[in-house]
């Protein structure tokens, strides 16, 4: 078994988090032979929906006894599936793939996750990761509406130590009104500037808001990394509907997560990605 | 001391990108020549744009060895012509791999690419899991194709052989009297893989191909018997993931090597083996990759001995 091999595992329990998003949890310490490598936040599983379909899926989580999770939306033909499954069906794993968050363990520091819809899934299991190195942080979830929040249960429970967690919603039913860019540009302009070069930023989310924090970020000289997302077939560097171009970057194997220094050199960033034929299309 | 010159290209490792594996951006494969390949192959491409079957269609089963079922998606010609022109720019030596229902489209898609500044085609007649698999395992079909496409293309001609056959060396004599410039073997051996909890094939398409680890000793038993008998280049293809496992792949008769699966290790093992190849022609006083093509063929082997 390595982590490329498909592990089919029961799902052991479902957290309903808000409207059409769901957490599944899984355990996969399959048995004590098998050589179980753990994850770490950032990386990324290819869920097999049998008869369905594979996509790849961020972990919002993994506890000390192999039980690893996921938390879906349901957008399209396979998370629908999976957001409709029960406790004890059976998933395939493949996993963990991809980099991960590249940790900073500096009380110096000002970290900042931004997390857009779904894209708060991988900063989940990076804040709780943060949580238990008593490291300071601040999150910023921004969604649509209201009824879109998720984690909020969890924040209140888990987050300790001066950390913070700020709610926006596009239509202000919720929380501050905005996007989590904005709300973060307002927030880069509230520090003295001398202090700007010891924030760290970690985010997830639709590109575009990726797009606009890393922009944001190359302003003030701020240390950014992003989470990107693409179709993919293998997630083990074979395929290659996920290269960026022009470097040939793979999002499975040299991503998910990118620097500000790499992100400036891809092109198809904010910009483009590959359908499931490979043809370049735009990223709205 | 790594160039080869293969049916008039010349390259400067003996190192080619299999079609099939980061063959879908000029970026992945510009950044696969930079590693040290000699030649890349593109994905291979179809007239129109296809998605193929859909996930799981590639998987590791052991490791090291994978299994696909792809099915042959790809962006369509018209679509890809930028990303060859775009290698072009960077005078990458580019095979691009073609297919296609008829021997028709075949050309049309060559000849497109071709005209767009490949240097050699490649046709796929054995993707043992889509319709085109049926050419590749016919001598007389793989004749027809074959001579029909050179007479009509002005640049090499491979042929990737399909070893889910009885006889692979008629259709590789085939393939050499069309007229073919070289041949690839193999391509993916048919297979199937079970998952026990949900007793269902794990691949969408139920069978795919098996490559890597695995397949290696049987591509070099085919490379070892094509020798035997053609004259015409053969590109040696199957679970090649050390310099060891190219040097066999010479002894048994090849005179370059394709490599796709392993990268899932990373680009940065062709740069490993171009080392271990360099070292191991210095270790035994060979000038070129020449020297050594084919010397497994000089020990002879135990005959079957006689019913008694």
């Amino acid at each position: 078994m390595t982590e490329n091999t498909i592990k089919t595992v029961k799902i052991q329990k479902i957290i309903n988090e808000c409207k059409d998003v769901k957490t599944l949890v899984f355990n996969m310490k399959i048995s004590k032979t098998e050589n179980y490598i753990t994850p770490k936040p950032g990386q990324f599983v290819m869920v097999w929906v049998p008869g369905i379909d594979e996509v790849p899926m961020s972990l919002s989580g993994c506890d000390n006894n192999g039980n690893w999770s996921i938390t879906v939306k349901n957008i399209g033909e396979c998370t629908n599936a999976m957001y409709n499954l029960n406790i004890g069906d059976y998933i395939g794993v493949r996993g963990p793939l991809g980099n991960h968050f590249k940790l900073i363990n500096q009380s110096s520091k000002e970290i900042f996750l931004i997390g857009g819809g779904i894209g708060m899934a991988p900063l989940k299991f990076l804040s709780n990761q943060l949580t238990k190195m008593n490291t300071k942080h601040t999150i910023i979830e921004g969604v649509k509406i209201e009824d879109d929040l998720m984690f909020k249960d969890y924040f209140q429970e888990v987050i300790t130590n001066n950390s913070e967690v700020h709610y926006c919603t596009d239509d202000g039913s919720y929380g501050i009104e905005g996007v989590a860019s904005d709300i973060f540009k307002e927030m880069v302009n509230k520090f003295n500037k001398n202090d700007l070069s010891n924030l760290v930023i970690y985010s997830c989310g639709p590109e575009i808001m990726l797009f606009k924090l890393f922009q944001i970020c190359q302003e003030y000289k701020i240390e950014f990394y992003a989470s990107l997302e693409r179709i993919m077939r293998c997630g083990s560097g074979l395929c290659g509907l996920c290269a960026l171009d022009p470097l040939g970057l793979l999002v499975c194997k040299d991503g998910p997560i990118f620097n500000s220094e790499t992100l400036k050199e891809i092109q198809d960033f904010g910009k483009y990605q590959r359908d499931f034929t490979g043809k370049k299309i735009g990223i709205d | 001391m790594l160039e080869v010159n293969l049916s008039g290209l010349k390259l400067k490792s003996p190192i080619i990108l299999a079609s099939g594996i980061l063959g879908v951006s000029f970026s992945s494969m510009r950044r696969v020549f930079d590693a040290g390949a000699g030649a890349v192959t593109t994905k291979s491409i179809g007239p129109k744009p296809r998605k193929g079957y859909k996930n799981p269609s590639i998987i590791e089963i052991y490791p090291g060895t994978f299994m696909n079922s792809v099915g042959l998606g790809n962006p369509g010609i018209k679509e890809f012509i930028s990303e060859i022109k775009e290698i072009k720019k960077y005078n990458i030596p580019l095979i691009v791999s073609v297919f296609g229902n008829t021997n028709e489209v075949y050309l049309d898609v060559a000849i497109k690419a071709e005209n767009a500044g490949a240097d050699a085609i490649e046709i796929n007649i054995s993707c043992p899991h889509a319709e085109v698999s049926s050419i590749g395992i016919d001598k007389g079909l793989t004749f027809e194709i074959v001579k029909f496409l050179k007479e009509k293309l002005t640049v090499p001609l491979f042929v990737k052989l399909n070893p889910n056959v009885t006889n692979i060396v008629e259709i590789a004599l085939a393939a050499e009297k069309g007229g073919a410039d070289g041949v690839v073997a193999i391509n993916t051996l048919s297979a199937l893989k079970i998952d026990v909890n949900t007793k269902r094939p794990i691949l969408s398409h139920g069978s795919g191909g098996l490559s890597g680890k695995a397949i290696h000793p049987i591509a070099v038993k085919i490379v070892y018997d094509l020798y035997k008998v053609l004259k015409i280049p053969i590109m040696g293809c199957g679970g090649v993931d050390s310099w060891q496992d190219v040097v066999e792949f010479f002894l048994a008769g090849a005179s370059a090597v394709q490599i796709g699966t392993a990268f899932y290790k990373g680009t940065e093992i062709i740069t490993e083996i171009n080392h271990g190849i360099t070292q191991y022609l210095k270790d035994n006083d060979y000038k070129s990759i020449n020297n050594m093509k084919g010397l497994a063929h000089q020990f002879k082997t135990q005959e079957v001995p006689d019913f008694d």
